[in-house]
């Protein structure tokens, strides 16, 4: 039994008044662990290890900040967060980091869609319709 | 009454008169406004053009009716986003992740997303996967069956812009030169984590809805 008064109850209690009110906010449940993590942009990532939990609910991230996306999430942590990996990003040995051949920025890009950064696509080719200026021939 | 608040609410500046039409700025413009630029940095990141219009997440509301109406349209928006109803309409492969959005692991019932089996009743069109000039009349009558408001979320290589057949003699080369798209979702095909973004991005898209001010405004 995963979801149950008692449950609810205890993990409350055990995060405090405060970011119980946040987990519901955003989560919609209140969850306890302990905390694994946090990435470049400042989300908090945290993991249980209770039996009783859902399997595959035993991860999860608290935002950083309300109007949550998940391009927030930096893609290590994405990675982590989805299973596909048991080692969290900052528990990575030195030679298990890849190195980038380009700069990597200390924030990594969201996804800007819908505000001015969002990505905004061109045509290369030739346009098959030219505008046409009209000129008045003389009579 | 209304005739009164009316009056009132006429001496106040609407937004509209401090909102300024200007013209849209080409392509070709961005391009060389980007090239023209001092630093890399400045050309990957965000700034402001001369040129560029507000959007409609940044407008601020400037009285007080403004504020009221406001809240009247997040409610009705939060509605809208929350009775997320598409019609169950699968083209192709991109419809097999589709239904498993709807499936337990992804569960679209607790966002209020259900398929109905009638455009009649829908809010939003999924176009999921190829359009063949064959389809295209039926894609075309079931989005005009739709109630106003509507939404549609193109999703796959091939409903955005064909795609793998993009050069097939049977196959329209993009779903938008059908019906007016608001979310493109990329893949081939999208897994069902991208098609739920795609569609959170749409709720997120349908909150900004102006709907009580831009009646206001006519």
């Amino acid at each position: 039994m995963s979801v149950s008064l008692w449950r609810t109850v205890r993990n409350a209690y055990r995060v405090g008044l405060k970011r119980y009110a946040w987990q519901v906010a955003t989560l919609g449940d209140a969850k306890s662990g302990d905390f694994v993590g946090q990435d470049d942009f400042g989300n908090k990532f945290y993991e249980t290890k209770n039996p009783e939990e859902i399997h595959l609910r035993t991860r999860w991230v608290e935002y950083q900040q309300w109007g949550m996306d998940m391009s927030q999430v930096q893609p290590g942590w994405h990675w982590w967060l989805a299973y596909g990996t048991n080692t969290p990003p900052n528990k990575l040995s030195p030679e298990q980091i890849s190195e980038r051949a380009y700069p990597v920025p200390k924030v990594h890009k969201l996804n800007l869609t819908g505000t001015p950064g969002a990505y905004v696509p061109y045509n290369t080719a030739k346009p098959k319709c030219e505008a046409w200026t009209p000129q008045v021939a003389r009579r | 009454m209304s005739f009164v608040i009316k009056n009132a609410l006429q001496k106040v500046p609407l937004r509209s008169t401090s909102l300024t039409v200007r013209k849209a700025i080409s392509p070709a413009a961005l391009i060389q406004y980007r090239q023209n630029s001092s630093s890399r940095a400045a050309q990957l990141t965000p700034h402001k053009l001369p040129t560029n219009d507000p959007l409609v997440s940044q407008i601020e509301p400037s009285n007080a009716l403004d504020y009221v109406l406001t809240s009247l349209d997040a409610a009705a928006n939060w509605a809208r986003k929350s009775s997320f109803w598409p019609v169950t309409f699968g083209l192709a492969c991109c419809a097999v992740e589709m239904m498993h959005v709807s499936t337990p692991r992804y569960d679209q019932d607790r966002l209020g997303i259900i398929f109905r089996a009638s455009p009649r009743q829908s809010d939003i069109m999924i176009v999921a996967g190829t359009l063949t000039n064959k389809m295209a009349p039926a894609l075309r009558q079931v989005y005009d069956q739709m109630p106003e408001p509507r939404w549609v979320i193109s999703m796959g290589s091939c409903a955005n812009g064909g795609g793998y057949y993009h050069y097939s003699y049977s196959v329209v080369r993009g779903c938008d030169r059908i019906v007016p798209v608001d979310v493109y979702v990329p893949g081939c095909p999208p897994t069902a984590e991208a098609l739920m973004y795609g569609v959170f991005q749409l709720q997120k898209k349908m909150m900004k809805t102006r709907i009580t001010r831009l009646w206001w405004r006519k």
